[in-house]
């Protein structure tokens, strides 16, 4: 008996760690393929499928999908409402971001909790006052109003993200471009931005993938099918279709797809991004 | 420069947090109108005795307990397999993250159709188990709660992953080897270095699956609505419907008010946790 896990850590551990990593792989993946088997198999045959395996494979759920419906237009308003939100997002974000990063001054640590407050409390909380707001302003169902009620939900995180990008900016930096005559704003615009690129084009990002994904706003902020995100357009098609599983999880999969294969792409970078940038 | 910023900031979220406050003191009631103008605590004492918004807490409370547990177990579990990994790295860390890419709204629908009672997926491989019964999942007023937070489980222990998988790779390998030496077990090595070490990460994550869990809106209120018969009816959910759906704006602003408070405990939480991580890293 020299050592009594030898046996044990020689055969038996490494292949029950294969095994659960399998087990426990299958299980994360499941869902995933499934929605893809689903959104292959001809249109009423889902409730026939005995095993876990497809039985014949049809394109014809996303052709109905683009011309029965009018998903192109649903992708269309979500990818302007994502594109203008989070560009404004991401400029009064980052003015933010970098005032709280360089000046110090009365009350700015509270300004920070009270912006990560409102970037962790329930989203409903703000959506019954913004309503009654965008009623009385007549923003309600428009894309205007959309965008608007999208810079609220993503500025919170673009504020927090690039105070901590220009925090990691020598403030030597800016201070010598002061010295030489540039304006607070002049060095904020030539020297701490272009030096933050890569954050900003992170913050560009998490705006537009919460725009593109957010679904309360969607769903309270606009009722004319024709000014409907693509979020809310689906979402609806569980009601519609409440049986027809292969057109729900066509539309499911048409519209997860673009930010599932940005991911794969970015894998690595965007998992650092998401670590130090610590809220999220 | 710093005022038109302000500016911005109070705009979107300040005037609507401040509307928000106004409103609870007031009635905006689009079915009853003739109401507005009445000033009053009348929707705090509501607040107060209202069994369904506290049942409507207890029931947060339950979603984010069964997320949160389940959320770590399964990332933990997950990290641990993958994080000596050497051959497909990235191919396995990629699996757990996968989910993680999936809205929302995806996320109900494909459980929804998985759940399915009659031909859902769920269902038919439970055919083949013998002793467990298939269910109604989301009609089922003992299911529907568990089942919701199976989807939300799946749809965000990635982020428990990646915080507890660099968690691991801070450990130093030292600490193993000398634990190897002293003839520890892997079970040992797990009780006595790796979880003393993860301590305050997981706090960390934690606390964040727990403001995940709280904000939860879409998977809720898609799969369930609330249903059955307010057995899944959380916080968020009920605000949205008494505002959406019974039109009483003033009682739901009333209700996100209290979210945010609570909301803020757990925000508080954070910050203290992260400050004493930060305090455990300079110091020994």
């Amino acid at each position: 008996m020299s050592d009594p896990y030898g046996p044990l850590r020689l055969h038996l551990l490494p292949f029950l760690r294969l095994a659960s990593l399998c087990l426990l792989g299958s299980v994360a993946l499941f869902p995933i393929y499934w929605m893809v088997v689903i959104a292959l198999t001809p249109t009423g045959f889902s409730r026939t499928l005995t095993g876990i395996l497809p039985q014949g494979v049809t394109l014809e759920n996303f052709r109905a999908l683009f011309t029965e419906r009018p998903m192109l237009r649903w992708l269309g308003n979500s990818v302007l409402v994502a594109a203008l939100s989070s560009a404004l997002a991401l400029l009064f974000g980052t003015s933010c971001g970098y005032v709280l990063s360089r000046l110090r001054f009365r009350g700015a640590r509270l300004l920070m909790v009270a912006v990560l407050i409102t970037q962790m409390m329930p989203a409903t909380s703000i959506i019954v006052p913004l309503y009654i707001l965008f009623r009385d302003l007549g923003l309600l169902d428009s894309i205007e109003g959309m965008v608007v009620g999208h810079v609220s939900l993503v500025v919170p995180l673009a504020i927090w993200m690039s105070k901590g990008f220009f925090d990691r900016i020598p403030a030597d930096l800016d201070g010598a471009a002061r010295i030489d005559g540039c304006t607070r704003l002049g060095a904020w615009w030539y020297v701490a931005l272009p030096l933050a690129l890569p954050g900003l084009a992170a913050i560009f990002i998490y705006g537009f993938v919460t725009s593109w994904h957010d679904f309360l706003f969607a769903h309270a902020l606009v009722h004319s099918p024709q000014l409907w995100t693509a979020a809310n357009a689906i979402a609806s098609f569980r009601g519609e279709y409440f049986t027809l599983h292969e057109m729900q999880m066509a539309a499911a999969l048409v519209f997860a797809l673009p930010v599932v294969v940005m991911f794969v792409l970015m894998q690595r970078w965007i998992v650092s991004g998401a670590l130090t940038g610590g809220v999220r | 420069m710093l005022l038109p910023a302000l500016v911005v900031l109070g705009l979107v979220i300040g005037l609507p947090m401040l509307r928000a406050v106004e409103m609870s003191f007031d009635t905006v009631n689009l079915r009853r109108p003739h109401l507005a103008g009445k000033l009053g605590l009348h929707n705090y004492d509501r607040l107060l005795s209202d069994p369904r918004a506290w049942s409507a807490v207890a029931l947060s409370a339950l979603y984010m307990a069964g997320t949160v547990a389940g959320s770590v177990a399964l990332a933990l579990a997950a990290a641990l397999l993958t994080r000596r990994i050497v051959r497909g790295r990235a191919l396995a860390r990629l699996v757990f993250l996968l989910p993680w890419t999936f809205p929302a709204v995806v996320t109900a629908l494909v459980w929804g159709v998985m759940y399915e009672g009659n031909f859902g997926v769920i269902n038919r491989l439970l055919d083949h188990v013998p002793f467990i019964e298939g269910a109604n999942w989301l009609v089922d007023r003992r299911t529907a709660l568990g089942a919701l937070i199976l989807a939300q489980i799946w749809n965000e222990f990635p982020v428990a992953y990646v915080f507890i998988l660099a968690g691991l790779h801070a450990i130093p390998e030292e600490l193993y080897e000398a634990a190897r030496i002293d003839r520890a077990g892997p079970f040992q090595q797990f009780r006595f270095i790796t979880l003393p070490q993860l301590r305050y990460i997981l706090a960390v994550v934690v606390i964040l699956l727990m403001i995940m869990g709280f904000k939860s809106f879409p998977i809720i209120f898609i799969l369930t609505g609330g249903g059955p018969a307010g057995a899944t009816e959380t916080l968020t959910v009920l605000t949205f419907t008494t505002a959406f759906r019974r039109l009483d704006f003033s009682y739901a602003a009333t209700l996100g008010i209290l979210a945010v408070a609570i909301s803020v405990l757990l925000v508080l939480g954070y910050l203290r946790l992260v400050a004493r991580l930060d305090a455990g890293r300079d110091g020994p």
